[in-house]
């Protein structure tokens, strides 16, 4: 039988299916249990609505970059498993390599040569294998991380909100200066989000324009990339 | 006060770690199941010899993210964060920059009860969108998308690049000496890693530059914490 009839059959969009619809269900559990928490500790609806506004207005982009990088995975692996490998621990660089080890194991070049069933199977359990490591030690070390953070912070919660803003400046610092070092587009485009950034955050705070700070990040985003395209 | 603060640690903490280990384990089992599929199906099984093969090579080039990356993350995902981050993935280009922007915008501080309980909101936001959208996608398949014009996705190639720097410009506005110094940091390991510098590392070095700046941002404030807090005493 065809492998790609195989990897785009029936049984393997609802075992696929099952598996995403976890991580949504996993989702609005959580959601649901944080928003009646939030009205306990007097957080208002209109914050947290402004919350799920802001999150959605900024999930756009990166959704359709994912979704850009859907398309190889699904030429080389059938859309249920390119489906589901996205939406559960998945990102679009792990998948295809994680997939190539899997075919080039009995032979077969993903992307070049024609797949074999045999070379489905195996590219299917080595995604599986290779991903599942993420959940399992970050699902059974969450509980432990948090008492070390707690010990580090000596309960201070001053001092936690300090290292957690600390963090994103760390993490934002070393994403952006992935792009910086190539010195080529990706290096505009990162220094042209800031600037246009800074320009929309000072001007939308100091003149206390609401609208203008929920599109921040997205006009900025769009700018940048529409002009580093075009130069 | 009191109150919250009980509610918070006692009940709402604990039922998210119950959720989020259950949950996690599901989706560990589920992912298995187009293996199975496949095994009952259509009668294929792995060969035991090439899976192990394939196995190694996926282990020596990611087995070092799986413990890091969590790692890594930790504080600026949180406790719930952390299970969901890690069930749905995209975590760096996705659940991070959600999570951040909804505090900002519900006006909220990151390490905080209301910091943690917002972001966890903001989370699940961005896995449904991020879901639905790869669903609407894979249902009309490649020939819609096919369709897309070579300048839009040349353009999607700098979304990523130009989020970053306007996120990191977002929050380092508020600190700007750590954000520079930490950039310039950050930089530095860049380099050093594509200079080869780190090759001696398992896997491809690149996990290294978010590791050392997460710690190295946590490290500078946590160093410079106290004093900061004498001279605002004087």
């Amino acid at each position: 039988m065809d492998a790609m009839k195989i990897a785009n059959s029936i049984p393997m969009w609802i075992a696929c299916g099952i598996a995403v619809a976890l991580v949504i269900v996993q989702a609005v559990v959580f959601a649901k249990n944080a928003y009646s928490a939030g009205k306990k500790v007097g957080l208002t609806d209109k914050q947290m609505k402004g919350a799920i506004k802001s999150s959605a207005i900024t999930s756009i982009g990166p959704s359709i970059v994912i979704l850009s990088g859907m398309l190889s995975l699904l030429i080389t692996v059938g859309g249920p498993m390119a489906w589901m490998r996205l939406s559960l621990i998945g990102s679009v660089m792990f998948e295809s390599i994680a997939a190539g080890f899997g075919t080039s194991a009995v032979g077969v070049t993903l992307g070049a040569d024609k797949l074999t069933p045999l070379a489905l199977d195996m590219a299917v359990w080595t995604m599986i294998l290779g991903s599942i490591g993420w959940v399992i030690f970050a699902t059974f070390s969450a509980n432990r991380m948090d008492k070390v953070q707690t010990k580090l912070t000596g309960g201070d919660p001053a001092k936690l909100t300090a290292i957690s803003g600390a963090a994103i400046i760390g993490a934002f610092s070393s994403m952006s200066a992935s792009h910086l070092v190539r010195l080529n587009k990706n290096s505009i485009a990162c220094v042209l989000g800031a600037v246009f950034m800074g320009v929309l955050v000072t001007v939308s705070d100091k003149k206390n324009i609401k609208w203008l700070r929920e599109w921040n990040l997205t006009i900025s985003i769009l700018a940048a990339m529409i002009i580093t395209a075009v130069i | 006060m009191s109150n919250n603060k009980d509610f918070f640690e006692k009940e709402y903490m604990p039922r998210m770690h119950r959720i989020g280990k259950l949950t996690g384990t599901l989706g560990v089992v589920a992912s298995f199941l187009p293996a199975v599929v496949l095994a009952v199906f259509y009668g294929l099984l792995p060969r035991p010899a090439a899976l192990l093969t394939a196995f190694i090579s996926a282990l020596s080039a990611f087995g070092f993210l799986w413990i890091v990356e969590p790692i890594s993350y930790f504080t600026v995902l949180g406790p719930v964060g952390t299970y969901m981050a890690f069930l749905s993935g995209n975590i760096s280009n996705m659940r991070v920059p959600c999570a951040s922007m909804a505090q900002v915008s519900a006006g909220v501080e990151p390490g905080t009860d209301e910091g943690s309980i917002i972001s966890t909101i903001g989370m699940a936001t961005s896995i449904v969108i991020n879901i639905s959208v790869l669903t609407i996608g894979v249902i009309l398949g490649n020939s819609v998308l096919s369709m897309l014009p070579a300048s839009v996705t040349e353009a999607l190639n700098y979304l990523l690049p130009a989020l970053f720097g306007a996120l990191l410009m977002q929050f380092g506005l508020k600190q700007k000496s750590l954000a520079g110094g930490i950039l310039v940091f950050a930089i530095l390991i860049c380099v050093a890693i594509n200079a080869g510098l780190f090759n001696w590392l398992p896997g491809a070095a690149n996990y290294l530059a978010t590791l050392a700046s997460v710690f190295m941002a946590i490290g500078v404030t946590l160093a410079t914490y106290g004093k900061k807090k004498n001279l605002e005493k004087k």
